[in-house]
């Protein structure tokens, strides 16, 4: 029967405008926490792209049965190979090339630039790797040759250096030896991009070692896991295990699911100093407005009117902080690569951490504005007009 | 109204009725669909081996029964296919205390000469194509007795190609 009138939408605009310099630093602070927001939510989703990505379903890594969870601690027969092209008819063939690819995977400290002590990842590996790791671009220069290696996009932010030390033609120390970068390559976002490769043999001869990490192959259409599955059962003295590589990397998603959980943590904590900040903020605003408050009461608006009109102003800051918030992180934040145990990955700030941080932020306004101004909206209006 | 209210009413008891009706089917079907005893054995069969003394003395497309423990690895079983690992049932399998991935992969223990490939096969000699637990009802560390040919390979390797298994413990 009766609707509720509320306030002009233009009043809780012109309040804003009325307090520049409160107004201005309430933006900021939640512009800070909605970026920080942004940051840690582009963690998380970089942490869990990169390992979504590296794992190709059409790929069977064949490694050994002792490795656990790490193919760095696996190590397997050189003969391999061999065994696994001459008794798998699920092996993609094309003109007589199988698509088989033996790796060796290593940790290693490199010398770059004089600056020693690096920790990076170097796979030695053959053709065939371009042809089973489908994602792998050369983006820049050539395969490597003998005493050569090529640099992943996001090697240099794994080796914790400037990415022109990495350019063609510079060199790298590891292993006593030293090589030229012949090319860079790019894998689509995933863990390959952190390497380094180089030719097998060169790298088993630095290591005077024969034997391999693992066995990839890329099943032909229509196979599947069973034939290698079966293979590695029946070759016990192999000791060997035949996991589909989505199925690996997935495996290492559930390994590092303390550390999300952990960053997700912090986005609450984050949010909730952002709530106080606002909170803060608020309270000193409305202080300052009793008798405003008071005299719109006493012209007759209902106080759910009033408390409207001041969750929009709070709501109407927090919007604006968080588009700014996504402009810095879009621009600034989003393709930021990082250095993590497993490698590097980039910062990705897509649809869900846009959805997390503003959602984030407008509810920050909203529950930031709330009790201030139901704590303004008890005062009895008499005392609240004779307000200072 | 109380019409239209009545109406829709019995459309939502119609749609639960057939719902569960279908979902009793399904559970029957799920219930149907235990241990296959075309592969099965009840009683226990002559002349067991150890997996050791057959890997010591079977030769290859030899007859041969053999008794272990599912294990001997992490994951002893291939997913979607009748094949799994046997161990010797002598060693015993590894305690919680003794910090192994799982109690099944027997990495406290020695195990080679111990262990032995299992694939159940049909009436074709092909691995059936049906997970070895669910055929057999079987899980880590149950207690079975395999029966069928032996394939030796030049590595001392023993597959055993089973047409029958009797399970002692599940």
């Amino acid at each position: 029967m009766f609707r509720l009138r509320l306030l002009p939408w233009e009043y809780g605009v012109r309040n804003l405008l009325r307090r520049p310099s409160r107004s201005a630093l309430t933006l900021a602070a939640l512009a800070v926490v909605v970026l920080l927001i942004f940051v840690v939510v582009g963690f998380i989703r970089g942490l869990e792209q990169s390992l979504a990505v590296s794992g190709d379903a059409d790929v069977v890594l064949v490694y050994s049965m002792n490795a656990e969870a790490n193919i760095e601690n696996s190590a397997i027969a050189a003969q391999v190979p061999g065994l696994l092209a001459a008794n798998l008819t699920g092996i993609q063939k094309r003109f007589d090339k199988t698509y088989l690819s033996p790796e060796l995977y290593l940790g290693t400290r490199i010398t770059v630039n004089e600056q020693q002590g690096l920790l990076g990842l170097v796979r030695g590996v053959t053709s065939a790797a371009a042809l089973v790791r489908r994602q792998v671009r050369i983006v820049e220069g050539n395969w490597p040759g003998p005493g050569e290696i090529m640099a992943g996009r996001l090697a240099a932010a794994k080796l914790g250096v400037d990415p022109r030390q990495l350019a063609i033609g510079q060199q790298v120390q590891f292993e006593g030896r030293t090589w030229t970068i012949s090319g860079r390559f790019t894998a689509g976002g995933s863990a390959f991009e952190s390497e380094l490769w180089c030719r097998l043999p060169d790298l088993q001869q630095v290591l005077k070692r024969q034997d391999l990490s693992l066995v990839a192959l890329l099943l032909r259409p229509g196979a599947n896991l069973t034939e290698a599955a079966l293979f590695c059962k029946g070759r016990i003295d192999l000791e060997l295990q035949a996991v589909r590589e989505s199925e690996y990397y997935a495996a290492l998603q559930r390994h590092y699911q303390p550390v999300r959980l952990l960053a997700w943590l912090v986005v609450v904590l984050v949010a909730g100093a952002g709530v106080f900040t606002g909170l803060n903020m608020m309270y000193g605003a409305v202080a300052g407005r009793t008798r405003e408050i008071a005299t719109l009461q006493a012209l007759g608006f209902r106080r759910r009117a009033i408390l409207v009109s001041l969750i929009q102003e709070g709501m109407l800051l927090a919007a604006a902080a968080s588009l700014l918030a996504g402009m810095v992180a879009l621009f600034w934040v989003n393709g930021m690569a990082i250095r993590f145990t497993m490698g590097a990955f980039t910062l990705r700030v897509d649809s869900t951490a846009l959805l997390v941080g503003c959602g984030t932020g407008l509810l920050l306004g909203m529950v930031g504005a709330i009790p201030p101004a139901i704590r303004a909206l008890r005062l009895p209006v008499v005392e609240s007009l004779k307000a200072v | 109204m109380l019409n239209r209210a009545m109406f829709a009413g019995m459309w939502v008891l119609a749609v639960a009725l057939l719902g569960c009706s279908q979902s009793q089917d399904a559970t029957q079907t799920g219930d149907a669909a235990g241990p296959d005893a075309a592969y099965l054995l009840v009683s226990m069969p002559a002349n067991v081996q150890g997996v050791e003394d057959a890997r010591r003395a079977s030769e290859n497309d030899q007859e041969i029964a053999v008794e272990g423990r599912i294990g001997g690895e992490e994951k002893p079983f291939v997913d979607g296919i009748a094949a799994f690992t046997l161990i010797d049932s002598r060693l015993h399998w590894c305690a919680a205390d003794e910090n192994c991935p799982t109690p099944w992969d027997y990495c406290c223990s020695n195990k080679t000469g111990k262990l032995a490939a299992v694939q159940v096969v049909g009436a074709d000699g092909q691995p059936v194509a049906k997970d070895a637990r669910a055929l057999l009802g079987v899980k880590e560390l149950s207690k079975v007795v395999v029966c069928g040919k032996a394939k030796r390979d030049e590595q001392g390797n023993l597959t055993v190609l089973a047409e029958k298994v009797h399970v002692v413990e599940k």
